[in-house]
């Protein structure tokens, strides 16, 4: 038996280590544990106790491989419903999987279309979502910052501060491949930041000269030369959108930009049946190329702004969207200064469930998205454009964008109620059903492209 | 120290010889022979699956021998009566049970050992690069698993000292269950800025007391090389000295009650 003096003994060296235990566990070992050794947050959603023990135990990243060849059966079966969760769930067990991540972001943001491949845009704040929890996984790779950074580039294709902002981090690791380097003065010239640009293309020629000094390989000298060239045609459009001279606080009449050209934005949509839409209009620029964005909105959307989404709101990655509202968003191409599309809503009643009572049509137009053909006229900041209607410099503070708004109700594009037998019109005061477009003064303008390099010297 | 050391020499000879334990190894080092042929289930790096797949075998397979080896040490003594042959001797209840702890102790290194050994090998072998640096990089994830294990086998052997083999089974499975799943869950309450206190306060508590075995969890920098984790020797340390605080507690538990214990 112990002695009583030994028990004390035995019983204070329990209580130092208790209190010493516990003490490291709270300061110093669960603090640095979850910066450097968690798996992130602890989700067990869809996985079944005996796979979350096995998954605990360190059989994570073969139970991820698993899941993940299953979601690809489902892929070549077009069940891209059931792949959600499994994405989800692969990231959560096995947060290294920059794969999964990127292709998930894609199949979220990109796959899920109506008859008319028209993407459900209900989707891509989980796209994005899962886009941050990657990077914020994985910040030592560019990888997950270059995809998050092309959704917001390519797909939502609207505030390009976020691509800026993402592929800038990209740049800072050490493993992007070289062309996708360039991709940032791309950003930068649609985030109207042209200047910027210009020392990003003059910073990658000089990485790029020296790789072709030391390896005179075929690929260092292509990338050079292509390089070599974005910066020749930059200084061009510097020059010739008048934007040196903007800089320089010079006058910048004459330039390809000035005088602005009035585009003559007008648009009429009818409901020639239940759930389609006709949207016609015009748009008084002759060389093709330009798409005029619309928007098939609730009228009280959560999120959404005028002319405008917030793509960013959802903190955690939601597998199911917001069911209930609806949201259609489409391309209006113009050819001969009209465009003229039909919008059929009415094969995908999931997608556009026309919940509420009424709904905005938006039609939005930004030269920061025009191709460098029309961009030559209207320039990166939108000078050489204007409407004497639609102009506006609200919605995107600093842009020169073209944006109108109907309204119209559920009523109307369901062909309900007084609606059955009567065609539902709605248009934009100055629409004309003829072909003729007019200027400012009513006269009949025909925009003139600039050819690049045309007048160079003259100015 | 001298019965301490002929307990722990001898209990670590009758784990040898215990066919059960011997089986449980079989089949782990069976999992670990045929694991680089498993990889293909993946549509990531092979090396990455086999790395992962490899350390969840060692672990899985450590964590049942530990708890097997343990829970019967002590109950299987008093219930074959050779107890009373030791304690007839010049031997003190806290030596019997520092031995018996020690002894299971070792034999679990001896185990995990072969396992270790098993993975280097697969692992040099499956390399490409035959790189010597990568493998010591690896042997850190069963480094860190022998003191986790050894803090499992400190709680079988305290349970064992006041209660029955398959309570205990059951008892030590659990709390290695918890100990492993409430780090995570902990961190979870403790981002979310909308979980209530009245949630956070017992979290906190039981994450400041339950023994962590989460922390020894170390396998994410060792499978993911990309990650980068700053001052990793210092945390090693941490682990262990807070391993072997905990296993002291729990060694003076046991001794006390064993101490009143009637055999």
């Amino acid at each position: 038996m112990l002695s009583k003096k030994t028990k004390s003994g035995l019983i204070a060296l329990a209580v130092v280590a208790a209190i010493g235990q516990g003490t490291l566990q709270r300061t110093v070992i669960f603090p640095k544990w979850s910066k450097d050794f968690s798996i992130g947050k602890f989700e067990s959603g869809g996985i079944s106790p005996d796979q979350l023990l096995f998954a605990m135990a360190g059989f994570r990243e073969m139970i991820a491989g698993i899941l993940w060849v299953r979601a690809d059966a489902f892929f070549d079966q077009g069940n891209y419903d059931a792949i959600l969760p499994i994405i989800r769930l692969v990231t959560a067990l096995d947060p290294g999987e920059i794969d999964v991540y990127a292709t998930g972001m894609w199949h979220i943001g990109y796959n899920f279309t109506d008859e008319e491949q028209r993407s459900d845009r209900r989707y891509i704040p989980s796209a994005i979502a899962l886009g941050k929890d990657g990077y914020r996984k994985n910040p030592d790779t560019y990888e997950l910052y270059f995809e998050t950074g092309w959704l917001w580039y390519h797909k939502i294709d609207d505030y390009y501060d976020n691509a800026v902002r993402l592929f800038t981090e990209a740049q800072t690791k050490p493993d992007i491949q070289p062309a996708r380097r360039n991709l940032l003065a791309m950003a930068l010239q649609r985030n109207g930041e042209p200047e910027k640009a210009l020392d990003k293309y003059l910073e990658l020629y000089e990485r790029a000269k020296k790789n072709y000094e030391a390896d005179s390989s075929f690929g260092n000298r292509q990338n050079m030369e292509t390089i070599e060239g974005n910066v020749d045609t930059t200084f061009v459009r510097l020059v010739q959108r008048g934007w040196v001279a903007k800089e320089q606080g010079r006058s910048t009449d004459g330039y390809d930009n000035s005088p602005p050209h009035d585009v003559g934005f007008s648009a009429k949509v009818t409901v020639p049946e239940a759930n389609i839409l006709r949207i016609e209009g015009s748009w008084n620029v002759k060389p093709v190329g330009t798409r005029v964005r619309v928007v098939l909105r609730d009228e009280n959307m959560e999120h959404a702004t005028t002319g405008g989404f917030d793509w960013d709101y959802s903190k955690d990655v939601y597998l199911d969207p917001p069911k209930l509202a609806t949201m259609m968003q489409d391309q209006l191409f113009v050819k001969n200064r009209r465009f003229n599309r039909k919008v059929d809503m009415s094969k995908d009643p999931t997608m556009y469930p026309f919940i509420q009572d009424n709904y905005v049509i938006e039609f939005y137009y930004n030269p920061r998205s025009a191709p460098p053909h029309i961009q030559d006229k209207f320039s990166w900041d939108g000078s050489g454009m204007t409407d004497k209607n639609y102009l506006n410099t609200e919605i995107r503070p600093g842009q020169r964008v073209v944006f109108a708004s109907l309204k119209i109700s559920r009523d109307m594009i369901r062909r309900m109620g007084e609606w059955r037998d009567k065609v539902p019109v709605c248009k934009t005061p100055n629409y004309l059903e003829s072909n003729r477009v007019t200027g400012l003064n009513g006269e009949d303008v025909v925009l003139d492209i600039p050819s690049l390099r045309s007048s160079i010297g003259s100015k | 120290m001298r019965p301490i050391i002929a307990i722990a020499s001898t209990t670590i000879g009758e784990a040898i010889r215990r066919k059960v334990l011997l089986i449980i190894l079989l089949i782990g080092v069976l999992f670990m022979v045929i694991a680089p042929g498993l990889g293909i289930l993946s549509a990531r790096s092979e090396t990455t699956v086999l790395k992962g797949m490899m350390l969840g075998i060692i672990q899985l397979t450590s964590a049942l021998i530990a708890i097997v080896l343990t829970v019967y040490m002590i109950p299987n003594e008093i219930e074959r009566r050779t107890i009373y042959t030791i304690l007839s001797k010049p031997v003190q209840r806290w030596q019997f049970l520092i031995g018996k702890y020690l002894g299971a102790v070792g034999a679990l290194g001896l185990m995990m050992g072969i396992m270790t050994a098993i993975l280097l090998v697969v692992f040099f072998l499956q390399q490409a690069s035959k790189d010597f640096s990568a493998l010591a990089e690896l042997a850190k994830g069963p480094a860190m698993y022998f003191v986790q294990m050894s803090l499992l086998a400190a709680v079988a052997v305290f349970f064992s000292t006041f209660v029955a083999p398959l309570v205990n089974f059951f008892l030590s499975g659990g709390m290695y269950l918890l100990g492993s799943l409430f780090n995570p869950f902990f961190q979870t309450l403790n981002d979310n800025a909308k979980t209530p206190m009245i949630a956070k306060i017992p979290a906190f508590i039981i994450n400041t007391v339950l023994p962590n075995f989460a922390n020894y969890n170390i396998q994410n920098p060792l499978i993911n090389p990309t990650q980068t984790v700053r001052n990793e020797s210092i945390y090693y340390v941490n682990i262990t000295a807070y391993g072997i605080m905990y296993i002291a507690i729990l060694m003076v538990l046991g001794i006390l009650i064993f101490d009143k214990r009637e055999v």
